[in-house]
């Protein structure tokens, strides 16, 4: 099992924001988490690296216990992530955003007396990346600069950037323009073939076409799991969250 | 080429850059009509230096580099009139303590972030100086740890340089801060200077690709430290005594000005910011007794109006003129 949780809650004062959530993910699986606004998916995706700590429950990550780790631990340990709102070094170019995340994982800890740009490998694996996700042309351009289309797509490529184990994505497509909605379900589909992921995601055009399994998530509760057929067939699915959308 | 154009050129230790400044700098004592101060401005520009390491490389708001830049200051004076030992060795001593009070400050203040952090360098600085206030026995209080002895430099047995001259003591001021100079560009331009960047930019995601920033922020700190306790023994010998203004805050307060003055885009700027202040203290401060008036309004400008301080401004108007020049990510 690539990544399992036991239970996983937070209470957020009164509020119970993720409620005794078990999902077990396999590896070189595509897991879509859905669910309408306030389910709980984005306090779940924190929970699991470690940005928000857990009111109750366990995560175990290659059956080894990650919660209680830190989020720079998690990162590590070879789960990647990208955020809902763009979190990118906005100063610094393309490159060295995509760089600067793959430099831990492949030359480890403080180097101060050789210049940055004679480690060679993360620089190719950042050239890899950024040719993976198709913005290689845009690398020596900052990163604030760039169109959120484009910002978009560099958060996912931090989110490969180490060659993680398992990548999380959280609504990749989130207040994109109908063209580069359809760029980036293009490139995820891409993406999703070699790779074991977590995605939240609004857009159901992306979430049935890549999901192995859908987990919905309603008032911070999982009330269906399967594959992306029984979960169009749920009617309980249904009457919460899809209203009239047939896969 | 897309590499180079999006990471920059390699540097390497001593090139063209580091040339121009050495070769600018040495002009100092010709070129200004002030007798000691040469050696003054590079003492403070190291320091603004160190500082900018924190500030404009790490994000970090510091107010505690006089307790580093004092307790550099004081070492070198006491180690001088009590043992005597060689000056080299008591220069590092010097940056050890530096480093070692960085340690200790910047670990309980990098515990918080923004404005706590700010203040709690604040409070640690005041806590130093009122130390030194107070110990009189050891550090002479209000009135300063006088009559500090400047020893020639042996550098090898039998062969010694006198440093008593003010062109022979600013020359040796000036090997020390071109060394620390290069030191610390290559420190600012090797990966873990990249990553104190990257923390300064947005440390949340710093953290989420992997990086135990609050680990990197205190190596910071005692990499300032160092060189600016470095800075301190320079002083303490520049003086022939250690002032208690040394470790006050408004030394600390000093390197900021500079450094904002100067620019924190770059390690240049702070150079230019202590000698454009140390320049026009000493022009001002004798046309008029209020001079400290007229070096807050440039200063207010600049804050207000060239983010980038002067350094900035010379990028600007040199990217004017070479425009469609490649810029260098800062």
């Amino acid at each position: 099992m690539m990544l399992r949780t036991v239970d996983l809650t937070k209470q957020f004062g009164g509020l119970l924001a993720v409620d005794r959530v078990n999902l077990e993910v396999r590896e070189g699986t595509i897991h879509s988490i859905i669910g309408p606004n306030g389910a709980g998916k984005t306090t779940f995706f924190n929970m699991l690296t470690g940005e928000i700590p857990p009111t109750q429950g366990e995560v175990f990550f290659q059956e080894k216990k990650i919660s209680g780790l830190k989020p720079y631990q998690i990162a590590r340990i070879g789960i990647g992530r990208s955020f809902q709102q763009n979190s990118l070094f906005k100063n610094l170019t393309v490159l060295e955003n995509v760089r600067l995340a793959a430099h831990i994982h492949l030359e480890g800890h403080f180097h101060f007396l050789r210049d940055f740009r004679s480690f060679h490998l993360p620089i190719d694996q950042a050239q890899k990346v950024l040719e993976e996700i198709e913005i290689l042309d845009l690398a020596d351009r900052k990163a604030g600069e760039l169109s959120h289309g484009a910002q978009r797509a560099l958060e996912v490529a931090l989110a490969l950037a180490a060659d993680p184990a398992l990548i999380l994505l959280d609504e990749p497509t989130s207040g994109m323009s109908p063209d580069e909605t359809i760029k980036m379900i293009r490139l995820i589909k891409k993406l999703a073939k070699q790779r074991t992921m977590i995605v939240i995601e609004h857009n159901m055009n992306l979430v049935w076409s890549i999901s192995t399994v859908i987990t919905v998530l309603h008032q911070g509760q999982v009330i269906a799991t399967g594959t992306p057929s029984e979960i169009g067939d749920h009617p309980e699915v249904r009457k919460a969250y899809l209203g009239g959308y047939s896969g | 080429m897309l590499i180079e154009k999006s990471l920059g050129k390699k540097k390497s230790l001593l090139d063209r850059e580091i040339l121009i400044l050495a070769g600018l700098l040495l002009l100092l004592p010709w070129v200004l009509p002030f007798k000691s101060l040469p050696a003054e401005i590079l003492i403070y520009g190291l320091g603004a230096v160190s500082f900018n390491i924190l500030l404009g490389y790490t994000g970090l708001l510091s107010f505690g580099q006089a307790a580093f830049f004092g307790s550099g200051a004081y070492l070198t004076g006491l180690f001088l009139i009590h043992w005597g030992w060689h000056p080299a060795l008591i220069l590092i001593l010097s940056g050890i303590v530096g480093a070692l009070f960085a340690a200790v400050i910047g670990f309980l203040s990098i515990q918080q972030v923004g404005i706590y952090f700010v203040m709690l360098t604040l409070a640690f600085n005041q806590l130093a100086f009122f130390l030194a206030y107070q110990w009189k026995t050891v550090t002479g209080g209000d009135d300063g740890l006088m009559n500090v002895p400047r020893p020639d430099f042996s550098l090898l047995p039998g062969f010694k340089i006198s440093l008593q001259s003010n062109l022979e003591f600013f020359l040796f001021v000036w090997v020390i801060f071109i060394g620390s100079f290069i030191l610390i560009r290559r420190i600012i331009y090797s990966p873990f200077g990249r990553i104190l960047l990257a923390i300064r930019d947005n440390p949340n995601r710093a953290r989420a690709v992997g990086y135990n920033i609050t680990l990197y922020k205190l190596v910071a700190f005692i990499i300032s430290g160092f060189f600016t306790g470095l800075a301190g023994g320079l002083f303490a010998l520049f003086m022939k005594m250690v002032p208690v203004t040394a470790i006050d805050l408004l030394t600390s307060t000093d390197f900021i000005i500079m450094t904002l003055l100067g620019g924190t885009g770059s390690l240049y700027g702070p150079v230019i910011g202590a000698l454009v202040t140390k320049v026009a203290s000493e022009i001002l401060s004798e046309l008029w007794a209020r001079w400290l008036f007229i070096l807050g309004v440039i200063f207010v400008g600049f804050v207000l109006f060239m983010r980038g301080g002067i350094w900035g401004l010379f990028v600007a108007i040199w990217n004017k003129f070479k425009s469609g020049r490649v810029k260098e990510p800062s």
